[in-house]
């Protein structure tokens, strides 16, 4: 399939364009099933209410004919090969949809070695987009319901996927709005920079939610849990908090895939994916370092150069 | 203002910086006395999280020291810390922390001489700038509602909601408060 020459700029995707991937997720994942190239599927079927959808894990034919992919299919499937499901790799093989972003963090868990490329058969979908939160959930995927990380996507053709569903379609022309959140971010005086942040980790409530739903965030033992000596404190304080979203944004650079999953769980609407995007531009101006598709030997900060900028060390 | 003295807390590698802190000690060079000197094996066991810390704990700057690039004891301990402090510059940066506070340097054992113009110059500097407030707040608005909850149900007549002025209005209750803030 070649990219750039389908590549169609529309202002809204109709829900034929997902039926299309759904059919194409389907075929394939019955396949593989059939051939026994896996022994599970971690995908999406339908939620239970109207426009919804629920990660799963299908093992037979019969449930893998019931996988969607729709503007809901939100989550990160990637975190269930780490964490909760972690007995899902021990019975051998399985298949991931991923969309790019999610991509993106398969290829992370790669280069820290918690994934293995050959336990994994990746059904990559061109993903136009999905939706955002608390927008109107019509089918149709257009410039008001899109979700914010998916303006400015640059990866809407996973790379590295065994098969890819779908075509390319983007909406055209979105205004980058965490791109510009960030830049206006920036130019503040830095004591309202320090105000606006203080003002938005002051509401968090340590439901840890967003750590829950990283793929990056598998640590046996987090540093911000019940520690002695205790490091940061894990109540939901004023002190704490600030510590808790330094050491997260801190853990995430140079790490941190974008799939803004973080942001979208967390239910105090703190604007999580403008730290991890700040920390991937700073990582990307000082060590030429993105986050992409592939899986790397190391990441950024992880390894070295000896002529690295020290401008700031005296 | 004019009698701040501020707090300036260095974390430097015992192989380089403290080595060369304590030769300045020996060679009986003044610097000035407001700084508290944290051993470490490496820069490159310095964790951001030991800066954060220092903060909040009532720090008004704070000094990372270590080996030339080349001279780590643990051979690249210093190139790692060296990527980890500039990402975690530009975090705190965002947050708006000013950077001023901050000082990264390399200071060898046989650089007395360096070690007491590091401390000297981000002591003065940090004296100009006056206190630093923004995590002492934070800070104190946690010791606040620590002393909220141990006081709470406590024959003080308060609950836990109970607002800092009648907390600060209620006799006995002000040094208490004082006390551990
Ligand atoms: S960021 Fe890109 S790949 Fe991810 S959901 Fe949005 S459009 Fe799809
Ligand atoms: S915040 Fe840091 S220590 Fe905690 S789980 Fe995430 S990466 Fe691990
Ligand atoms: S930090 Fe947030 S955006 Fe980054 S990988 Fe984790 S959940 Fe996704
Ligand atoms: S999800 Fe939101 S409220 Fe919960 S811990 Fe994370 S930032 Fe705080």
């Amino acid at each position: 399939m070649n990219a750039k020459a389908s590549k169609n700029q529309l202002t809204s995707i109709e829900p034929a364009y997902y039926e299309a991937v759904t059919e194409a997720i389907r075929k394939e994942a019955v396949k593989i099933l059939k051939e026994e190239t896996v022994v599970g599927v971690v995908g999406y079927l339908p939620g239970r209410r109207k426009g919804t959808a629920t990660p799963a894990l299908v093992t037979s034919v019969e449930e893998a004919e019931k996988l969607i992919f729709s503007p809901a299919c939100v989550n990160n499937l990637s975190v269930y090969l780490t964490k909760a499901k972690k007995g899902v790799l021990k019975q051998g093989k399985v298949g991931i949809v991923a969309k790019g972003c999610d991509m993106r963090a398969l290829a992370g868990l790669m280069t820290e070695s918690q994934l293995q490329r050959e336990d994994l058969f990746i059904i990559g979908v061109v993903c136009p987009g999905v939706y955002g939160f608390g927008v109107e959930r019509t089918g149709t995927l257009t410039e008001a319901n899109i979700a914010r990380k998916c303006r400015e996507c640059t990866v809407h053709m996973p790379e590295g996927a065994d098969v890819a569903a779908g075509t390319h379609a983007e909406l055209a022309d979105l205004t980058p709005e965490e791109a510009e959140e960030m830049a206006r971010i920036e130019a503040m005086p830095q004591a309202e920079r320090w105000a606006f942040w203080k003002e938005h980790f002051s509401r968090c409530i340590r439901c840890m939610a967003c750590r829950q739903v990283c793929p990056f965030c598998y640590c046996e033992q987090c540093l911000c849990d019940k520690n002695r000596p205790q490091a940061v404190e894990s109540s939901p304080r004023p002190a704490g908090n600030m510590a808790w979203h330094l050491v997260r944004a801190m853990h995430l650079a140079g790490r941190c895939g974008g799939c803004a999953e973080c942001e979208r769980v967390c239910p105090m609407d703190i604007p999580l994916n403008l730290l991890n995007r700040r920390m991937a531009k700073e990582l990307k101006e000082l060590y030429d370092y993105e986050a992409g598709l592939a899986p790397v030997e190391k990441g950024p900060l992880n390894q070295y150069k000896e002529d690295d900028d020290q401008s700031f060390i005296k | 203002m004019h009698d701040f003295e501020p707090k300036i807390v260095a974390f430097v590698c015992t192989w380089c910086t403290y080595a060369g802190a304590d030769l300045a000690g020996t060679s009986r060079m003044q610097y000035p006395p407001n700084v508290r000197v944290l051993k470490f094996p490496c820069t490159g066991r310095i964790d951001p999280v030991f800066i954060l810390r220092a903060f909040q704990k009532g720090a008004d700057g704070v000094l990372v020291s270590g080996c030339h690039p080349g001279d780590c004891h643990y051979m690249a301990g210093n190139f790692h810390a060296r990527r980890r402090f500039a990402a975690f510059r530009a975090l705190l940066d965002f947050i708006g922390v000013d950077l001023n506070r901050l000082q990264f340097s390399w200071v060898s054992a046989a650089e007395g001489g360096k070690w007491v113009e590091v401390v000297t110059d981000l002591t003065e500097r940090v004296r100009t700038m006056g206190p630093m407030p923004e995590f002492k707040e934070l800070e104190h608005e946690e010791l606040w509602s620590t002393f909220a909850e141990a006081t709470a149900g406590k024959s003080t007549g308060l609950n836990i909601t109970a607002d800092k002025s009648q907390v600060l209005n209620t006799p006995g209750l002000k040094e208490a408060y004082d006390s551990i803030s």
